[in-house]
Parts: structure tokens; C-alpha cells; sequence
């Protein structure tokens, strides 16, 4: 559940508009660089309520609603999530608490609150499912730019066209990926993942942008599986930037005691 | 034990009904929307909400057990679990104070047992008088320490016969009525519950489980004629219990200390009458939790110092003697979806020689200087993380004992679960932790609709 929280924060989260020149192109790591930026740190701190309708292969669908609080350590690098769950009804009052580390493993505690329970979590692989969605956990945290090979296919339409190509194939699924980049925004705006055969079995897209507090703002995200059929919306509301989180939200006293103040 | 059988279908019959409050699922009509917007409506109007489930459960003996209550089912109720919270915003500083209550009760039709009862699981005020401290007053589950299913400072009462049944995991925790105030600060945190009126773990006694009764020499069930005496509920029994944490990086350090009693009857008072009692106990522990270098993963180590103050030099073999306890545990991704956790612990009874020397002759058995237990837990999470299996073992090769914990749970949709499982046991010997359960094995089936 929390890397699609996170996914979606992140996209949320756009900050520079660029200037419009079309003299000079960035080169490709300037690009994804900027785009990470735009699209996973956006102020200082974020909140933001997250509706996730999950529709499986067979039109079946299922819902998660959760509360984002999200707080830069340092721009471009650490961040510290907090999701706080409300829907299913199972999952209600469960919050999920993760310090992401640029480098290194992320911390990740989870907090049941019928056994008040706090829990440790092994980091573990970032490319699996975010609580069962199609978005997955590196989708809601961000994927370090430097984690990939970067080149600018081309410039299409309103958009850069950067192919990422991973450094260490083992540990993801995909061979590579292609980005489409907004040009004024550096929001990225669709993301098609390619398999080893080369074929194209996932895509992630922005639906709808819109500008919250300054910072371009992705308010509707869309995870396609094309293998199974199956996809995941997420809605984002009560977007709001720069709201002045503490920093002690994002510890074991608000898992056991929802900082209710803040997810309002 | 057929006249249960009537009030079973009954809960299983109510827990399969959904809530009233549940808005309809398809509203492509436009008065299920109008319906379903009076429900949201109405439930703006009120200033809590109500969540909850109803679950019917089964367990069913497969051998037959003809020492307890029931012969063929340990477990058989219907269960409607309701809870609330409630933040007042009048006067004002309540809500300046943070204040909430919170309440979270369950209503069950017992069929094992034969009647209806209601617990409640939390009933609490919760505010933070100082921007560094909060306060929690009233019914509430406590849970401290890195065990996982093994607890070493954390003296909180269990309910190892929910455990052992097939109830879920979170009917192990057995709510305490307590105080806890919770100080934070940049360089430590801490914890201090003060608990007036002890509370026992609820103890296998032969009713759903049969087990060793050690004064009758053998494995028991309602036969056993066992007394629980409590100690009285004056000053002097009040438990306390505290903790001192902090992180240091990525780890996780904290220190324990409990003065209070040990939460099973592990004293005897009068073996003629079966009178068995609740001896002192003193601990004082630490423990460490973080990720693993190079080799990834959460590692885990606590210990903890076991005084029983009513046998401190462990000559009386009739009262738990002094031990030292210790747990290393690991836990893992080994791939997608699929978890794996490692635990070793280690009981260790100080001044054996002491007991060896005071215990009678013709016992019937005699206590290892060290009881160890390994834990394995296997979860695999399938179809979209919707169903889960998970298997969890505890086995000592010092006792010769095991009990196995296989489960499938599985979201049929966003509101209804069902789970089936087992608890098997097996042992060398009658008087071991697992081994006195030998005749307990169960299968057990639970639907749950949530709202």
C-alpha cells in the first residue's frame, strides 16, 4: 500500500516550471534529475488523501483509502513517509511509517493496532505490489535517477522521451523503460516498462495535472497491467504542500497514536 | 454437546449478515445512490463512527477429545466486534489536549462454552496533557519487545487458549485495565504503565484444551481440579512496568523493568487442594532491533532477567525458580511476496543445582538447566497480496516438543475474509509446553465480514 501512496505523493509533487526555451535541450540526466524533483519532492512537506480503486483482470474491483504525510530530509535524497489506512475496513487504523534512504535499505515499521502492535519490516524488494495494487512500492517512493542509464530518444510533441536502462538488471523486472517527460513541467507524464523479450507488459500515466500551491500536481494516476488486464486509479485529494510537519510525526509515538491533526 | 449446535448456527447466521449501516456495493440505480448518500448523511450526524465485524468460527477435533468440554469442537461462537472513537470537541480543551475515547467491544455467542458473553476489549481516555507526554487511562492492549509470538519483557496478560483454538492473532493480547504515560524527548523515550488489579493470562485450565496437570500426574481436561487464586487487590499487588527507548540510526534500543507477577499459576500452594498461585516477579531486560549488515534483513536479540521473588534461590521446586531469557530472531524477503522469519530463544534456570537438590524424590520429571525453542514463519502472499499463507512452527529439541500453525486467509472482497487452519502438537512427553497439547489438534474455518 505505501509505495503507491508514495508513487502518488511524488507525482503529486512538481515544483519548477521550466523556462519554455527551445534553444539549448537538457541532456537526459539533467532531465530525469529535474523530474524526480518535480514529481517526488515538491516543498519541504506534503499530505494527501489517496483513493485507489483496483480492477483485476476480470472487471473485479477493490478499494484503499489512506492519508500521505511525506517529509524531505534532504532534497533529492531522504525522505520519511507516514500512510495512515482507512480503507479496507480490515486495514482501518493501521499506519505504515518508512525513512527511504538514497543508497541504502529503507526503514519500514508497520503499526496493528488491534495487538498495538509495532512492527519492523524488511525492506525487502521495492518492486512489488503497493497493498495490492498495480502501482508498485518504487512507484509512490521514487526510483533513484541513479539507479538507471539515461538517454533522450527524442523530443515528442510537448514532451522529452528518455530511455532508462537499469544499471543492475538483477532485482528488477524490467529491461528498461521509457518516460515521457513533460517540457514545461518536468512532470513525467507516462512510463511505458519494457520486458527482457522486449515487450511492453506495463504503463503508468498521469491522467490529470494540476497545479496545488505552485507545484504541478498529479491528481489522477493510472497503473495499467497489460499482462493480466488489470489496472489501478488513483485519485488524489487534500493535496497541500509546505503544511509544517513535524518531524516526530514520523516515529513510533504517531504509529501508535494516529496524528489525527494532520490527517484531516 | 448437540444443544450448541442450535446457538452456533445462529451466530454464524448473524455474523453472516452485513451491518445495516453497509451502503449498498452497486448503485447503478439512482435510489441505492440516494440510499447511499442518506447513509453517509446520516453518518456525518453522528460525531463517531462505528467499525467493526461479525465472524463465525469453527474448530473442529478430528480425533476427538473426550477430556474437555466439548468432544469434537473447541471453538464455535459467533462473534460481532464493534468499536468506535470518540474526540469531544466541547470544551475546548479537549481537543487542545488531544482527547479521544476510545471503546472496541465484542458481543459472542459461545457454543463450546454454551452461553453469550461480552468483552471488552478497549475502553480508554487518551490526551496529551504536555506537548511530551500522553496519557492512556482504562481498558487497553499493551505490547512492547521484538518477539515474535515469544515475549520475554513483555508481561502483558495473553490468551493462549484464543491462541491455541484458531481465534485470530489478535485475541492473543488479552486487554489490560491500566495507566500508561508516555514521555518523549530528542535523546530517550519512555514508558510507565502502572496496572492496579492484576490480571492473569487466561490460562489453559481443560475446558477447550486439555493439558498436563501436575497434580494429577497426567494429561487432564475438565477432570482437572486445579484452583487459580489470584492475589488480592490491595497496594501491594499493583504491577508497574517501564521502558526506556531510543534509536540510534536505523537500531532500535530499549531497556525493560516489570515488578508485578508472573502471568500463570506457576506456584503451587497446596498440591492436596490443587491450589495454585500467581508467584511475584521482578524482570529487568534490553533489547536491540535493525537491519542486518550485508546481509539484509531485520535481526533481532532481547534478554531479560527473570527474578521470582517468591523462590530467589530456586530451592523450592514447588514455585518457578529465577531464569535468564534470550532471543535472537531474523526476518527476511526471499522473493516476491514471500517472507521468511527466524527465531531462537533460550530459557535458562538459575541455580539449578538448588532445585536438583530440593526437588523430591520420585518426581516425575525433572527440569532442563536450558529449554530451548527455535521459531520458523513462512508467509507467502498470493493472488494481488488478497490471500495469504503463512506456516509458523515452534520446535524444541530440548523438549522434544513442536506445535505447527499452517493458515490460508483469503479477501474474497474488500469486506469478507475467510481463513482456515490448523494447530497441530506433538511431544515425547506429557509435561512439555506442546506436549501436553497432543490431544488438542484442531482444524478451524472462520468467516469474517468487516465494515
Amino acid at each position: 500500500m505505501m509505495r503507491t501512496a508514495a508513487a502518488a505523493l511524488c507525482i503529486l509533487a512538481a515544483s519548477a516550471a521550466g523556462a519554455r526555451g527551445e534553444e539549448k535541450a537538457p541532456t537526459a540526466e539533467e532531465i530525469v534529475n529535474r523530474a524526480n524533483l518535480v514529481a517526488y519532492y515538491a516543498g519541504a512537506d506534503g499530505r494527501a488523501q489517496v483513493e485507489m480503486t483496483i480492477t483485476d483482470g476480470r472487471g473485479r474491483t477493490r478499494e484503499r483509502r489512506m492519508t500521505i504525510l511525506r517529509r524531505n530530509v534532504a532534497e533529492g535524497g531522504d525522505q520519511k513517509f507516514y500512510v495512515h489506512f482507512q480503507r479496507p475496513a480490515d486495514v482501518r487504523g493501521m499506519a505504515y511509517l518508512v525513512w527511504k534512504h538514497v543508497g541504502r535499505d529503507d526503514d519500514r515499521w508497520l503499526y496493528q493496532p488491534a495487538l498495538d502492535l509495532v512492527k519492523r519490516i524488511a525492506a525487502g524488494d521495492k518492486r512489488t505490489s503497493f497493498v495490492g495494487s498495480d502501482f508498485l512500492y518504487e512507484d509512490v517512493s521514487g526510483r533513484g535517477p541513479e539507479e538507471d542509464v539515461h538517454e533522450l530518444l527524442r523530443t515528442e510533441g510537448e514532451a522529452y522521451v528518455i530511455r532508462s536502462t537499469p544499471r543492475e538488471p538483477r532485482g528488477v523486472e524490467f529491461a528498461r523503460y521509457d518516460v515521457w517527460i513533460d517540457r514545461a513541467t518536468f512532470m513525467p507524464m507516462r512510463a511505458e516498462y519494457f520486458d527482457r523479450a522486449g515487450k511492453k507488459y506495463r504503463v503508468v500515466e498521469a491522467l490529470e495535472v494540476r497545479e496545488i500551491g505552485g507545484h504541478p500536481t498529479v491528481v489522477r494516476s493510472k497503473a495499467n497491467n497489460l499482462e493480466s488486464g488489470g489496472h489501478t486509479v488513483s485519485v488524489f485529494s487534500d493535496v497541500a504542500y509546505g503544511v509544517g510537519l513535524p518531524d516526530d510525526i514520523f516515529t513510533e509515538r504517531y504509529l501508535r497514536r494516529a496524528p489525527t491533526k494532520w490527517l484531516k | 454437546m448437540r444443544g450448541a449446535l442450535p446457538l452456533v448456527a445462529l451466530c454464524a447466521a448473524a455474523a453472516a449478515v452485513p451491518a445495516a449501516a453497509d451502503p449498498p456495493e452497486q448503485a447503478p440505480r439512482p435510489a441505492l445512490e440516494r440510499a447511499r448518500d442518506g447513509v453517509e448523511e446520516a453518518r456525518r450526524l453522528i460525531p463517531f463512527e462505528i467499525h467493526g465485524f461479525s465472524e463465525g468460527a469453527l474448530g473442529w477435533l478430528p480425533d476427538r477429545n473426550r477430556l474437555i468440554r466439548n468432544h469434537s469442537f473447541n471453538l464455535m461462537e459467533g462473534r460481532v466486534q464493534l468499536q468506535t472513537t470518540y474526540r469531544p470537541e466541547h470544551p475546548a480543551f479537549l481537543p487542545d489536549y488531544g482527547t479521544a475515547l476510545a471503546v472496541k467491544t465484542d458481543f459472542v455467542g459461545d457454543g463450546v462454552e454454551e452461553r453469550f458473553r461480552v468483552e471488552f476489549r478497549e475502553l480508554n481516555a487518551r490526551f496529551t496533557p504536555l506537548h511530551w507526554l500522553d496519557v492512556k487511562a482504562g481498558r487497553q492492549i499493551l505490547t512492547w519487545g521484538t518477539g515474535d509470538l515469544i515475549f520475554l519483557n513483555d508481561l502483558f496478560p495473553k490468551d493462549w487458549v484464543s491462541f491455541f483454538v484458531g481465534r485470530d492473532d489478535e485475541y492473543l493480547k488479552r486487554p489490560s485495565d491500566a495507566l500508561r504515560v508516555s514521555a518523549f524527548s530528542g535523546a530517550a523515550n519512555a514508558d510507565f504503565v502502572l496496572i492496579p488489579f492484576f490480571t492473569p493470562d487466561n490460562p489453559i485450565r481443560g475446558e477447550r484444551l486439555s493439558f498436563y496437570d501436575p497434580l494429577l500426574g497426567r494429561i487432564a481436561g475438565e477432570d482437572s481440579v486445579l484452583h487459580f487464586n489470584r492475589p488480592p487487590r490491595t497496594m501491594d499487588t499493583m504491577e508497574y512496568a517501564g521502558r526506556i527507548y531510543r534509536s540510534v540510526g536505523s537500531y532500535e534500543l530499549a531497556a525493560y523493568g516489570f515488578k508485578g507477577f508472573y502471568k500463570q499459576a506457576l506456584g503451587v500452594d497446596d498440591p492436596a487442594a490443587g491450589d495454585l498461585f500467581y508467584p511475584r516477579l521482578t524482570a529487568a531486560g534490553a533489547s536491540a532491533r535493525g537491519p542486518v549488515p550485508a546481509a539484509g534483513g531485520i535481526g533481532t536479540v532481547e534478554f531479560s532477567w527473570y527474578n521470582s521473588e517468591d523462590n530467589r534461590r530456586g530451592r523450592d521446586p514447588s514455585v518457578e525458580p529465577p531464569q535468564l531469557r534470550y532471543l535472537a530472531g531474523y526476518e527476511r524477503d526471499l522473493w516476491t511476496d514471500f517472507t521468511l522469519g527466524l527465531q531462537y530463544y533460550v530459557e535458562q534456570m538459575l541455580d539449578r543445582a538448588a532445585y536438583r537438590e530440593a526437588l523430591p524424590d520420585g518426581a516425575p520429571y525433572s527440569r532442563d538447566e536450558f529449554r530451548q525453542l527455535l521459531t520458523f514463519r513462512l508467509t507467502q502472499r498470493l493472488f494481488s497480496q488478497n490471500a495469504t499463507a503463512s506456516l509458523f512452527v515452534f520446535f524444541s529439541p530440548t523438549d522434544a516438543d513442536f506445535h505447527l500453525r499452517p493458515r490460508f486467509g483469503w479477501n474474497l472482497t474488500d469486506r469478507w475474509n475467510v481463513t482456515v487452519g490448523a494447530d497441530l502438537f506433538g511431544g515425547r512427553h506429557p509435561y512439555t509446553m506442546f506436549g501436553q497439547l497432543k490431544d488438542d489438534n484442531a482444524l478451524y474455518a472462520r468467516l469474517r465480514y468487516s465494515f
